[in-house]
């Protein structure tokens, strides 16, 4: 087992490079995990904002506007004071202007005027106000062309039931993704890193001078290198795999196994590990020195990390690029851990997609391989 | 132990090797003489089965040698003309990844180790990087990868190319030595002098073909030339070289720098003849140098070119 030690001795000489990838692959994850928590928990925040109504009419419909308002907002009934509603807005003291005309049933509801309001400036706050107020003026145009009085309106609409929403949380956390699908998502960067960096040193290593025909002129035969070499690579890919999926237990450690999908989890990483050990078996092939080792190894990465989901959310790339990315395995392996991330428990219900998108990634692991034979029996 | 027969190897339409013949006896250090391109290392690459070759046959121990052929291979060390060794491991471990090569038991292969760096003297360099290693110890090192697991057949292809005299001297021990303790040597070297130093027999290849071989004795005997002379600070004019020239048994001569070289056939009183016509024509003459023949006048004559050609 010479070969095999001599990997894991120019490994171990490397370490310090492992470490680094490491080290700077869980400060990302957890950075990025971090700004994408605080996103959603804003996005999914109503807000409610301070409205000043200045009511000119005093009917029951306008009261009736006025009340609908004040369920999701802050109403102040103001004086119809032209210049001391601008100061109020001019000092922030309400962000929003209404003004119920006198009249506002005829006007407004049976009339085709619009309720006169102002909002600040630059701001966009008082879009979701204007919904409601033209939700309230279709409702009671709705009842009035029915005959109902303004009165009749008004109790109609205080009767109103409130729509009710069920939400299908077929996962039951809301639609929100889980944290640890942040770390299966830049777990490829990592593993492509580690293992194109790790193999490809020791494979530049054994290329370098003659030290493959002095191999070639001892007594073990050259498979049983080849084979050594294998296995030690094999041994070096199932460690990272192990330490990956321990890091994640021990950072996810009951969300993972609560999630319901930790054997797809763990089949997806396992799959990009090997489609790694592929890729810098390639690489290995062409590169002949560290400096073009680290030179390919950035583009390689970085580019399907890019193109492929891993820094940018496959939902945000255009259609043209994510057919590209495509021809790419990590691709696959993105759009199958979406999958799981996405259905969590569920994930049964799309499991062809899911076991295709890991078999394309093998399919992927077995074209680098017939690729790396066929450029070094061309070489040698 | 080896014998090479009809040996062809083309690339393309360039002949590498035209038939080549060569006979080593066991317990020999044959030297591979050539100029670059004369096919030295065409020649070691096919005996260790690392080329394919379009005709002829080797047979290393009386066994045909193959690629596949292990058991031959088992008994063969290699010290390449590049120093062949992982950067990434130190001296200890290099020695120790080319030993374990050849033999599986892990605790005659730590023996072997130990004796390899104490035969090469880098007691003092085991847990150093070759990348921390001159260019002397690089090529001890290169050598005793190559030699750890007691061969009984050891090409060296240059092994001292780059390395000061003291390292050299070292080394030529070193390989003599080995040679005393039982292996055959087959060493290729553009240095005449190591050549005929250590060598116990030679062969001379130019164009893919061996030209010569034998013991250098036997070498030098095939050869015209049996003395040459160098004296220096001579004057002469080109009507006196002529006549130099035209004297009995003088073969060549060559005047360059007020140097004169002469090369005579062997023959009694050269010496004295030459000398004599010099003070009858009251020519001034400087020093005056007798040698017998060298390897670089054997290789001269037979190839018509410098070794270094």
């Amino acid at each position: 087992m010479a070969v095999f030690k001599v990997y894991m001795k120019i490994t171990k000489k490397n370490i310090w490079l492992v470490c680094l990838y490491l080290a700077i692959f869980f400060v990302l994850t957890l950075l990025f995990q971090g700004i994408a928590g605080k996103n959603a928990e804003q996005e999914y925040t109503a807000e409610s904002i301070s409205i000043g109504v200045a009511d000119g009419d005093g009917g029951p419909a306008a009261a009736c506007l006025i009340e609908t308002l004040d369920q999701t907002n802050q109403v102040t009934v103001l004086e119809d004071d032209g210049e001391m509603l601008q100061e109020s807005l001019f000092y922030g003291k309400i962000s929003y202007v209404i003004r119920i005309p006198d009249n506002f049933m005829e006007k407004c509801i049976l009339g085709n005027d619009n309720v006169p309001v102002t909002t600040m400036p630059g701001t966009y706050t008082g879009s979701y106000v204007d919904q409601q107020i033209s939700s309230f003026i279709n409702f009671a145009r709705v009842r009035a062309a029915a005959g109902f009085t303004e009165e009749e309106i008004a109790a109609s609409m205080k009767n109103q039931e409130k729509p009710s929403v069920e939400l299908l949380d077929i996962r039951g956390n809301a639609g929100e993704m889980p944290a640890f699908s942040f770390y299966y998502r830049y777990l490829a960067y990592l593993v492509l890193c580690v293992m194109c960096y790790v193999l490809g040193y020791i494979l530049i290593a054994f290329d370098r001078g003659r030290i493959s025909q002095r191999m070639r002129a001892s007594a073990v035969p050259p498979r049983r290198q080849a084979g050594e070499g294998l296995l030690a690579s094999g041994v070096l890919a199932l460690v990272l795999w192990i330490f990956c999926t321990a890091a994640a237990f021990l950072l996810y450690g009951r969300e993972i196994f609560e999630s319901g999908c930790l054997g797809y989890l763990l089949l997806n990483s396992g799959a990009i590990v090997l489609v790694s050990v592929t890729i810098a078996y390639l690489i290995g092939t062409f590169v002949k020195n560290q400096e073009a080792l680290s030179g390919i190894v950035n583009i390689v990465t970085l580019s399907m990390s890019f193109i492929c989901g891993v820094f940018v959310d496959l939902d945000y790339l255009s259609s043209g690029v994510r057919k590209a990315a495509q021809f790419f395995p990590v691709y696959w392996y993105e759009r199958v851990n979406n999958l799981v991330a996405e259905y969590g428990a569920s994930a049964g219900l799309v499991k062809t997609e899911i076991l295709q998108g890991i078999g394309i990634q093998l399919v992927f692991a077995a074209a680098f391989i017939c690729i790396t034979m066929a450029v070094s029996r061309q070489r040698a | 132990m080896i014998q090479i027969e009809n040996l062809v190897k083309r690339y393309g339409t360039l002949v590498a090797l035209d038939h080549l013949n060569l006979h080593i006896k066991e317990g020999e250090i044959f030297g591979l003489l050539g100029p670059n391109g004369s096919g030295k290392t065409t020649a070691i690459n096919c005996m260790l089965a690392l080329l394919k070759f379009d005709r002829g046959s080797i047979r290393i121990m009386g066994e045909e040698m193959r690629p596949d052929n292990y058991r031959v291979k088992q008994e063969i060390g290699v010290v390449m003309q590049d120093v062949a060794v992982f950067d990434e491991l130190n001296v200890h471990d290099n020695i120790d990844y080319f030993c374990s090569l050849y033999v599986k038991d892990r605790k005659r292969c730590r023996e072997l180790v130990e004796e390899a760096i104490r035969f090469t003297g880098l007691e003092e360099y085991r847990k150093v990087y070759p990348k921390k290693l001159s260019g002397g110890l690089l090529r001890r090192l290169n050598i005793a990868c190559g030699i750890a697991h007691r061969p009984r057949l050891i090409f060296l292809d240059e092994p001292t190319v780059a390395v000061d005299p003291q390292s050299r001297n070292q080394i030529l021990e070193g390989i003599c030595e080995l040679n005393r303790q039982g292996s055959t040597i087959i060493y290729t070297s553009h240095y005449m002098e190591e050549v005929e130093q250590i060598c116990t027999r030679i062969a001379i290849m130019d164009h893919g073909r061996c030209i010569a071989s034998g013991t250098k004795e036997e070498l030098k005997k095939m050869i015209r030339t049996g003395e040459t002379v160098v004296i220096e600070a001579v004057s002469l004019e080109e009507e006196q070289l002529r006549q130099i020239q035209n004297l009995p048994d003088v073969l060549h001569a060559e005047y360059e720098e007020q140097v004169l070289t002469l090369r005579c056939s062997e023959t009694k009183h050269n010496l004295l003849r030459i000398l004599g016509w010099l003070q009858e024509r009251e020519i001034p003459f400087g020093q005056v140098v007798s040698q017998l023949p060298t390897l670089n006048d054997v290789f001269l004559e037979i190839t018509g070119k410098q070794l270094r050609d």
